[in-house]
């Protein structure tokens, strides 16, 4: 039995077991709402290794593809951006991205920064899909 | 009453004791149909009523005592000082609110601040439950309430804020002040609750203080008005219950939180109970304000940025460890769910 087999197994018996047997209504509603959580974080644990591993493929491919899209004048702030993202590979550096992105704008010519945006929120549509699995 | 697990003493003497120095002229006081209400998570609510005797007659007082527990949701925001300085300025006014009667920001009296007010004849039947979502249907047949739910927010939106004395809430900026100042507040609270960086929410930060619209006009906003916060008696909406993110600003940020498809579930009424053509018109006819229904769409993407500010405020609580109550847990999984429909704003 693995970690998240036994969180389901848990999670299953305070719903079915324990929740339907206590009478005070706070109390009852925390048993179902232990049983939630628990479901959420076994179905976490089960799925973290193949979302870890994709996560991991879309950020390289988004830091590849900006890098291509990028122009060489492209404001400073949005080229060091693209470089702590492309150490960091990180959610609070692509946030860093998203951000000089937008304060970039109209600093890039024509509809770059548009085209730029499109491909990032790619990648975020793909990640938050990722995690709407779980939270669902 | 069910004293909370880590009171020192039972809380229903303690509340008589505190209601005989309001009513130093009442002689037997008891405490009857108490009731403790679970359902939101900011601050506690208990529902009572105090009978007792003064003269020759016999008197009975239904009251609702509302107490900061310290670590409701969102209590930086308002606290129950303010919610009782609004309910104050709404006595007022015709708007139908309930009554307030003392407010006690000394915790040694109950343990914590506490307000009382007037419990209003109603019920507030969950729009998210089985039986609120029928009461809900069977009164959207029957159509009294729903134009008395249009009614009453045209009120509240028409009223003279500045003569019940609620400019203490703060006018905003012209221009687009009223929304960059509620970007800012959300921005905040998101800060505060120390999440992990959401690139989604930055894109949608970003894009909201980049189109923030201008403000027509400015009046008293409630902030959450839906079925759920509206006491309803005979058809009609009988108090326009919490008061926790009331600010002067755009009346259509209201409007916008009425339209929106986050207050109905399987049905096409708003707020589960209101027909949206007959609610425009309705509410136009009222109030003489157009609804602009691109202002509408911006706001609501900025209930994204809210509902995201509500749900890290809330998981942040119970992982700093200041509540135990899982529902808050719970929150953690909302924060996708609501940068989902961020993003579908965003068209992605």
């Amino acid at each position: 039995m693995n970690d998240a087999e036994l969180l389901g197994r848990i999670a299953r018996t305070l719903k079915e077991d324990v929740g339907p047997e206590v009478a005070d209504e706070y109390a009852r509603t925390q048993a179902y709402l232990g049983a939630v959580v628990l479901q959420k974080l076994a179905r976490q644990l089960a799925l973290a290794p193949a979302h870890d591993a994709a996560r991991s493929a879309d950020y390289a491919e988004l830091a590849d593809d900006l890098r291509a899209l990028l122009p060489a004048d492209a404001p400073a702030r949005l080229a060091a951006a693209l470089d702590a993202f492309d150490a960091a590979r990180d959610a609070d550096a692509l946030a860093g991205l998203v951000g000089a992105l937008h304060e970039a704008g109209t600093a890039l010519a024509g509809e770059t920064s548009d085209v730029l945006l499109a491909r990032v929120r790619r990648t975020l549509r793909a990640d938050l899909d990722r995690r709407l699995e779980i939270a669902r | 009453m069910n004293a909370d697990c880590h009171e020192e003493a039972p809380l229903e003497p303690r509340i008589l004791d505190y209601l005989r120095t309001r009513l130093p002229d009442a002689r037997a006081l008891a405490l009857a149909n108490v009731q403790r209400i679970a359902v939101g998570w900011s601050h506690e609510t208990w529902l009572f009523d105090l009978d007792y005797e003064e003269g020759d007659e016999a008197h009975t007082l239904g009251l609702c005592l509302r107490r900061d527990p310290g670590n409701a949701l969102l209590r930086e925001l308002s606290d129950l000082g303010e919610q009782f300085r609004v309910l104050e300025c709404l006595a007022r006014t015709d708007l139908p609110a309930p009554k307030p009667y003392w407010y006690e920001s000394d915790p040694a009296i109950l343990g914590a601040p506490f307000l009382v007010m007037e419990k209003v004849p109603g019920t507030c039947p969950n729009p998210w439950g089985r039986e609120g979502r029928a009461f809900y249907a069977e009164a959207a047949a029957r159509g009294t309430l729903p134009a008395s739910f249009t009614a009453t927010l045209a009120q509240m939106h028409t009223l003279d804020w500045r003569a019940a004395g609620l400019e203490f809430l703060g006018e905003p900026a012209p221009g687009n002040g009223f929304a960059r100042r509620e970007i800012a507040k959300w921005r905040a609270l998101i800060e505060a609750a120390e999440h992990t960086a959401e690139p989604v929410l930055t894109d949608l930060v970003c894009w909201l203080e980049g189109n923030a619209p201008p403000t027509d006009r400015v009046t008293l906003v409630h902030g959450a008005y839906r079925t759920g916060n509206l006491l309803v008696h005979e058809d009609r909406v009988s108090a326009v219950l919490d008061w926790e993110l009331q600010v002067l600003g755009d009346p259509l940020y209201d409007v916008a939180y009425v339209l929106s498809d986050l207050n109905r579930e399987g049905t096409p009424l708003l707020s589960n109970l209101v027909e949206r053509d007959a609610f425009v018109r309705d509410y136009e006819a009222a109030t003489g304000f157009a609804i602009d229904l691109d202002t509408c769409r911006y706001y609501d993407a900025l209930y994204a940025m809210r509902s995201v500010a509500f749900w890290m405020s809330a998981s942040g609580l119970y992982a700093a460890g200041r509540s135990e109550d899982i529902r808050l847990a719970r929150t953690a999984w909302s924060v996708p769910v609501v940068l989902d429909q961020a993003a579908r704003h965003l068209g992605y």
